[in-house]
């Protein structure tokens, strides 16, 4: 016999990911209306810097570690190796997060910006090692152990290059200027951490949420690969030579690397069990499209740094702001109450299942606030992003209220279904 | 899909339980696991009070997979007094598409 346990210790510390993580996104959205002014310039800002890595890490990161401690377990089919493990990386991870960010905010690049990176160092180092060992107890490998390890190697790598990064503001380590080593940065922690994590838990949960009868990998192995080894060439190109025709290229064999990703998707959609199709997958699904116009606007941003434009800073803004407001944000914002439901659930009825009449996990969210969530986030996305573009300030507003808006009614759906009551309708 | 042998005295009793298990539901696809095609078998030792259920998941990574396997021993002996239920999680057959009722199919929009 054997089925993945579902260990009632792990609910804390994935709940209060959850939590921390819905905080953050609330917190996000007021320190944007604070400066939407940095919106109209520069991406290099500390505004901009400080609203960045706290979506990127406090939003993004944190959520996706907090589902990871209970969803690693179901992809890799074996349970976690230590939950101690899990805790310690989160106390390290939330005060070097806070540090900094208030260090970026205030932008002061003294000690506390230096602490702050270390310890989110050593938070996605512990981290990255429970997955490992957790992963190494199981016999048979698949494709979505690839695609989380190697995402995984990227967060560690991310965070070593943002702490020289950080480090280097104060003690010159690298040779280049500061930006030369950004979009490295960026894009080691955009697509090696967040695509190919998200990638690799996708394709074991949408199959599953759909119920799909796809089976087949060959798809998600050409996806690994292409996107991969865009990324190494990327990386090694950006950093010898620089953004040149050949970054056409890289970019067109990470983009079909996604497109194997997308087929693979489209395929589970249709030979899915289940015809219809919920809320929290539409927002899902919605994330897709966001990354596809994400995707879309980089040879843009790529065409225009090379005629040495200024159109280049507006598209890497709105790129920028499509990967992680746009596609990570809706993926979170859907997923959420796919994932924390079932959680909740399983806690308080598993133990009653079978003997009375018991509501679902989706009866645990409340649909209507989850509707409004989702039409102001539509609205945020409508508003801010063509906003930056043409950098129009009452579009920028509306967008950010939206966003506020969101943020309100996603942290009020979080404490609904955390604060449910255990209810029966009479026996079986 | 389970078989039942008529010329078992036991056949009775666990065609009953198999329709008690239609009590069970799969809590994501909200279908009842007999139309799911998810029980295989169900074993009684009727000296002893001990019921064996051979069932399968949709998926081996199944995040559900031990609610429905409390669900199936709730059920069970909730409805059942002095019997006491236990489950065989198997994997051959795998769990298809072909396992599904056709009040299943019904049930899923197919």
């Amino acid at each position: 016999m054997s089925s993945v346990k579902q260990n009632p210790g792990l609910y804390k510390i994935v709940v209060t990911h959850y939590v921390v993580a819905a905080f953050c996104f609330l917190i996000l959205s007021v320190m944007m209306l604070f400066s939407v002014n940095a919106f109209t310039g520069h991406y290099f800002h500390p505004q901009i810097l400080a609203i960045t890595h706290l979506a990127a890490l406090g939003w993004g990161t944190m959520i996706i570690l907090g589902a990871s401690y209970q969803l690693i377990p179901v992809v890799l089919e074996t349970e976690l190796y230590s939950e101690k493990l899990a805790w310690v990386s989160f106390g390290f991870f939330l005060p070097g997060l806070l540090e900094l960010v208030y260090s970026f905010w205030v932008f002061v690049p003294g000690i506390h910006m230096q602490c702050g990176a270390v310890l989110l160092m050593l938070a996605v180092i512990l981290f990255t090692l429970n997955v490992y060992l957790t992963g190494r107890k199981k016999k048979q490998q698949t494709i979505q152990e690839d695609f989380i390890f190697s995402a995984c190697l990227c967060l560690c790598f991310t965070v070593a290059l943002g702490t020289a990064l950080v480090f280097n503001f104060t003690i010159s380590i690298f040779a280049q200027d500061h930006l030369h080593f950004l979009k490295l940065h960026a894009h080691l922690g955009l697509i090696g951490w967040f695509l190919l994590m998200l990638i690799g838990v996708s394709s074991k949960l949408v199959p599953m949420f759909l119920v799909s009868s796809y089976q087949k990998t060959g798809l998600l192995t050409a996806s690994y690969y292409l996107i991969v080894i865009a990324l190494l060439l990327f990386l090694v190109d950006s950093y010898f030579w620089g953004l040149g025709f050949s970054t056409y290229v890289i970019f067109a064999i990470g983009a079909a690397g996604i497109f194997c990703y997308f087929m693979f998707i489209l395929k589970c959609l249709r030979s899915r069990l289940r015809k219809h199709i919920d809320l929290p997958m539409l927002s899902s699904f919605l994330s897709f499209i966001l990354l596809k116009i994400g995707i879309l606007i980089v040879p843009f941003i790529v065409y225009f740094h090379l005629k040495n434009s200024p159109a280049t800073v507006r598209f890497s803004m709105i790129y920028g702001e499509f990967m992680l407001l746009g596609w990570i944000t809706a993926l979170i914002l859907g997923q959420t109450f796919k994932t924390l439901p079932f959680i909740v659930w399983v806690k308080r009825y598993e133990h009653l299942t079978g003997k009375f009449k018991t509501p679902m996990p989706a009866d645990l969210y409340a649909n209507n606030l989850l509707k409004a969530q989702t039409i102001s986030f539509i609205i945020f996305c409508l508003a801010f992003m063509p906003g930056c573009y043409f950098v129009t300030m009452p579009l920028l507003y509306i967008g950010v209220a939206a966003l506020m808006v969101t943020a309100i009614l996603y942290i009020t759906n979080v404490f609904v279904v955390l604060f449910h009551k255990t209810i029966t309708y009479g026996k079986l | 899909m389970a078989n039942f042998d008529i010329t078992d005295p036991l056949s009775f009793l666990k065609e009953q339980m198999m329709e008690t298990l239609r009590l069970v539901t799969d809590p994501e696809l909200y279908i009842n696991i007999i139309d799911l095609g998810l029980v295989y078998g169900i074993d009684i030792d009727d000296s002893k009070k001990l019921v064996n259920v051979k069932m399968t998941l949709s998926s081996s990574y199944c995040p559900m997979g031990e609610s429905i396997i409390s669900a199936v021993k709730n059920c069970i002996e909730g409805h059942y007094a002095g019997y006491v239920a236990s489950v065989d999680l198997v994997w051959d057959p795998v769990w298809s598409y072909d396992c599904i009722t056709e009040e299943g199919k019904r049930l899923l929009g197919m």
